[in-house]
């Protein structure tokens, strides 16, 4: 008897989940269901599939904006609310889609994943655009300048003015980012750590010489009032650009890049350039 | 800026204790669940529990948060895209069925779309819940096999004495072997549980802002690396306290010393 008991609220149990997952179903927004004609009857054609983001963002009333915390690209300002070039940037496009931005701090790498698994739609937050990007992601036109730059400490950076006199020195970089790409091309010996911070650290505890991180990067963490007083750049090494990451095939990028070209030239952009000293991609 | 750090950190360090707690509150009666159906009769629920026992603990918990993320998301946006490449480009086969018979074929083509759709409507869930999920599933693993231990550690003698007394099996498990069980398994229960405390701090992959995320939040945003080392102070204290708890609860129960 009891036995039975226990088999039929297993039963129940089972039941019951697959209910729970039959509910959740119904309430999935599939507007218009697929006609098994549609199978059928298909050209046989290969096309590509666009990804209908706009429709699906437009649906949920938001554009989820993956960042992390960036200046000045996105950070928080003495209300707590976000601020920034890229921040003001994708309000704006928010408005003209017309819906409202929602910004979620991520783990930068698991960028894709993100963005794959729908939890963001796009990658918003000073990207620069590489080929590594490309392949995971649709990337937009660039929208502003950057550059890789070598950040050691302030008494010895008299010493080394071009990339020549630096082949001595061990490098710290981003792995996978920009500035390792740089580090590989000029053929120097650098350590690949998990992000731009880290390698900044590897230079403060003295395992490594110096390090190439991005020009906006350096900006905010060397020199007074942070933990890296001493340490300073003068060598760039290569220019980039900033670019929007969506998923790929989306159909975003290209409203994206239309909505980018009109702010480009109704001067919307060269305010916010001006305001936060960066230089746009024109 | 102390004061500022301090309050930025204490609150990811209540995320911090939220996600401990709750997993304890459900990994500690779902690890004895686990641990019967580990000690099971019935020898498929045995081996079905031990290969689940097995593939838990023996991957890393940080791939596990991985999975219970961003799995059911990327499954839902996989499914979404076949389906509209199948009905935009059809496919040969399923033509090929209807030719045959317009029937099948229909048919063939309707279950594709149910179970495609099926999939395609899983999206990721809260990421403080699923983090919670993986941490419980983990955790039960771990503890049911403690759990375990204990329960085998106690003498044939003492259920007999039980049955001899005239108590029912569970009258025997619940009033005299649980609580013997509590008392063996403290000391590693205690690992467990302190080790749990700084495993949550592996919840940051999944974009959980715990005390760690909030330390490091400081590095990028003000190039201060200070606050991540004083994050350190809250564990040290919150497992100091878990310490001193333990001691208290293993002296409780010191009456059981034969």
């Amino acid at each position: 008897m009891k036995k039975f008991l226990a088999i039929m609220l297993c039963m129940l149990m089972v039941v019951s989940v697959f209910a729970a997952c039959g509910s959740k179903n119904d309430t999935s927004k599939t507007e218009d269901k697929k006609d098994a004609m549609d199978i059928i009857n298909a050209d046989g054609e290969e096309e590509d599939v666009a990804v209908a983001d706009i429709d699906a963002v437009k649906e949920a009333g938001k554009l989820v904006i993956g960042i992390t915390e960036y200046e000045p690209m996105n950070f928080k300002d003495e209300n707590d609310e976000w601020t920034g070039f890229d921040t003001e940037f994708a309000l704006a496009f928010c408005e003209k889609l017309g819906v409202t931005a929602e910004f979620t701090v991520i783990d930068w790498d698991n960028k894709y994943t993100e963005l794959d698994a729908k939890s963001i739609d796009c990658i918003w937050n000073g990207m620069t655009i590489t080929d590594e990007g490309k392949l995971n992601a649709s990337i937009s036109n660039p929208y502003v300048k950057n550059a890789q730059v070598v950040v050691m400490a302030n008494d010895v950076l008299a010493d080394y003015a071009d990339v020549a006199s630096m082949a001595d020195l061990e490098f710290a970089v981003e792995s996978g980012s920009a500035g390792a790409q740089v580090a590989a091309d000029e053929g120097l010996n650098a350590v690949e750590v998990v992000d731009q911070a880290t390698a900044l650290q590897e230079v403060a505890s003295g395992s490594v010489d110096a390090c190439i991180i991005d020009i906006t990067m350096a900006n905010a963490m060397t020199g007074e009032g942070t933990s890296y007083a001493d340490y300073g750049y003068s060598v760039e090494l290569s220019a980039e650009e900033y670019g929007v990451a969506f998923r790929k095939n989306s159909d975003l990028t290209e409203e994206f890049n239309t909505a980018m070209a009109t702010m480009m030239s109704d001067g919307t952009l060269d305010a916010l350039a001006e305001k936060y000293e960066l230089t746009l991609v024109k | 800026m102390f004061w500022t750090v301090t309050q930025s950190l204490f609150n990811g360090f209540i995320t911090t204790v939220e996600l401990f707690a709750l997993t304890l509150l459900f990994s500690l009666p779902l690890g004895l669940i686990f641990s019967f159906a580990s000690m099971s009769k019935v020898k498929p629920v045995k081996w079905l529990m031990k290969t689940f026992i097995w593939i838990i603990r023996g991957t890393p918990l940080m791939l596990q948060l991985v999975v219970f993320y961003y799995g059911p998301g990327l499954l839902g946006a996989g499914a979404d895209k076949i389906l509209t490449d199948l009905t935009t480009n059809g496919s040969e086969f399923i033509s090929a069925l209807y030719e045959w018979s317009p029937s099948i074929g229909i048919f063939a083509a309707n279950a594709a779309i149910d179970v495609l759709e099926f999939f395609a409507s899983f999206h990721t869930y809260d990421r403080f819940i699923s983090a919670l999920v993986a941490f419980v599933i983990n955790y039960s693993c771990y503890f049911s096999e403690i759990y375990r231990g204990g329960i085998e550690s106690i003498s044939r003698g003492q259920y007999e004495a039980g049955q001899v007394l005239g108590m029912t099996k569970a009258q025997v498990f619940f009033k005299v072997v649980l609580l013997q069980v509590v008392k063996r398994i403290i000391a590693p229960m205690s690992n467990e549980i302190i080790t749990l405390v700084k495993d949550t701090s592996l919840a940051r992959t999944i974009a959980v802002y715990e005390i760690i995320w909030a330390g490091q939040r400081f590095i990028k945003s003000d190039g201060l690396l200070w606050p991540l080392f004083y994050t350190a102070a809250f564990y040290l204290i919150f497992c100091g306290l878990l310490t001193i708890l333990f001691g208290k609860l293993e002296k409780k129960l010191d009456y059981f010393r034969s």
